[in-house]
């Protein structure tokens, strides 16, 4: 049921992605895939994370004609990350989302950019550093209401559902 | 207290013995799922992008794949119009006296200049007819497709935008892309080329990718001619980079694409006369030995819903 609902909820926010937010100037650097996928993986897990991000990756880059694998790569790699921090150190804590929104949307610009360079394709350094910044507020932005969001539709599981690999030792 | 007991059973005084040292089983087999899968997932990732990159094997999935979202990216498209459109109405009433008065001066100038132009046009038309001129390429020699802008671009890195036009309209790599509106046979300012084509989907590169260029000239001095390009900054800005500083450029004067003839099989693949933009600055220095001409592109590029791509004409 879960995997459902998150296909759904990931559908949306690349259809808004693609047709809505890039529209407007300023809304352009944002992410709302970027946000929701992290949000699901911190709630969800690593494995569930990885899977989420892989497939939203291959529908963002059938949508943008762009070349297969390369978002993919990305988003399994930041899902994967994320859902292993909201696994085992993050739990329930308030700064979580918006401290793995900063530095996965941070690492996902940068990690585009050199997967750019080593394909061969323009990679423009200083374009996306000078996006960082505004990349950066805008997710933080967009994290509080579409983290809220996905926390009703993905409740967090119970403690032991989700420890464990964390052992007393004595 | 025994090793074989923990501090809770130790506590609760219990003589329920700690299960032996399994090497905890289930945390082991968990943690090497993770490790699998993710490890397929990124081999999945490398694999697509080597095939993606190299070849052209996926093309047909993908553009089944683009072809399969484009209902409902249309769809979020027209739920979202009314949105925008009541939010780009709102923004437009802070300043609308204002640009009201401009636009009816501009309009008044625009009115005297046209009539001078339809004289100059039909001279001009006269003449290459009496000289038998062979000049590059209008927009009048190609067939105009109409689309719309099906997803827009992607960031600083992909200044791309998909539309909903391919081969089966007669799209082709390299066809020029153009605005609906604008010019005197009704296509305007220019937006980029295709670079990838499907059956139904192309993705166009916008002039304000790093990668794009285009020779062009200034319309009231032709021998101005340089290459317009993106500038170190926004996306806003456009450059015309290579012109010497002996030509004689303006601030407000009107760079079109010059679609030189070459000498060769290079050509330009752009007809001459498409408006890019207009420019906003120039400046020279003593230790360059080009001018620095800022021009401020005709297109908004952030909010691009139609265009028009140029194909060639059927039968050529």
């Amino acid at each position: 049921m879960d995997g459902v609902k998150a296909a759904l909820v990931l559908f949306v926010a690349v259809l808004l992605q693609l047709s809505v937010l890039t529209e407007y100037r300023l809304f352009r650097t944002a992410s709302i895939v970027l946000v929701a996928l992290l949000s699901i993986a911190l709630l969800r897990g690593s494995i569930f994370g990885a899977v989420a991000g892989f497939m939203t990756g291959f529908l963002l880059d059938t949508g943008t004609l762009g070349t297969l694998g390369i978002t993919s790569l990305l988003l399994t790699l930041g899902g994967f990350w994320i859902g292993r921090y909201g696994e085992t150190t993050a739990r329930d804590r308030f700064h979580a989302p918006y401290v793995s929104v900063a530095v996965v949307t941070a690492l996902y610009l940068f990690g585009q950019l050199v997967l750019q360079f080593m394909l061969g394709e323009p990679a423009p350094a200083g374009l996306v550093a000078h996006g960082v910044p505004g990349a950066l507020v805008l997710n933080l932005i967009l994290t509080l209401p579409v983290y809220a969001l996905i926390r009703r539709l993905f409740p967090p599981l119970e403690l032991g559902d989700r420890i464990r690999e964390v052992r007393l030792l004595g | 207290m025994p090793r074989n007991r923990t501090v809770r059973l130790a506590v609760l005084g219990s003589s329920v013995q700690r299960a032996a040292p399994s090497g905890f089983p289930s945390s082991r087999s968990s943690a090497l799922k993770r490790r699998i899968v993710v490890g397929l997932l990124v081999l999945a990732s490398l694999v697509l992008i080597t095939v993606s990159f190299r070849s052209s094997a996926l093309d047909g999935v993908q553009g089944t794949g683009a072809t399969v979202l484009r209902p409902f990216e249309v769809a979020a498209d027209r739920i979202a119009r009314p949105f925008a459109d009541t939010i780009g109405w709102f923004r437009g009433l802070v300043d609308a006296k204002h640009e009201n008065e401009k636009l009816r001066a501009q309009n008044e100038a625009l009115r005297r200049q046209l009539i001078l132009d339809e004289g100059a046009l039909q001279e001009n038309v006269q003449l290459r007819k009496a000289l038998n001129f062979v000049g590059p390429p209008s927009i009048a020699d190609f067939d105009k497709v109409h689309t719309i802008v099906v997803a827009n671009s992607q960031g600083a890195v992909d200044e791309s935008v998909v539309i909903g036009a391919g081969t089966s309209n007669g799209v082709q790599t390299g066809s020029v892309v153009v605005e609906p509106l604008g010019g005197p046979d009704g296509s305007g300012a220019l937006v980029g080329t295709v670079d990838r084509v499907f059956s139904h989907e192309s993705r166009v590169t916008l002039l304000t990718d790093s990668e794009s260029a285009v020779t062009a000239t200034d319309v009231t001095n032709p021998s101005v001619i340089g290459a317009v390009r993106r500038g170190g900054g926004s996306s806003d800005v456009l450059i015309l980079d290579r012109v010497p500083k002996i030509p004689v450029v303006r601030v407000g004067d009107t760079i079109v694409t010059a679609g030189s003839l070459g000498t060769g099989p290079l050509k330009s693949k752009f007809p001459r006369g498409i408006p890019i933009g207009t420019v906003a600055s120039r400046s020279a220095s003593d230790t360059t030995l080009f001018q620095n001409i800022q021009l401020k592109p005709l297109v908004d590029f952030s909010s691009i819903q139609n265009v028009v791509v140029l194909v060639p004409k059927k039968g050529q």
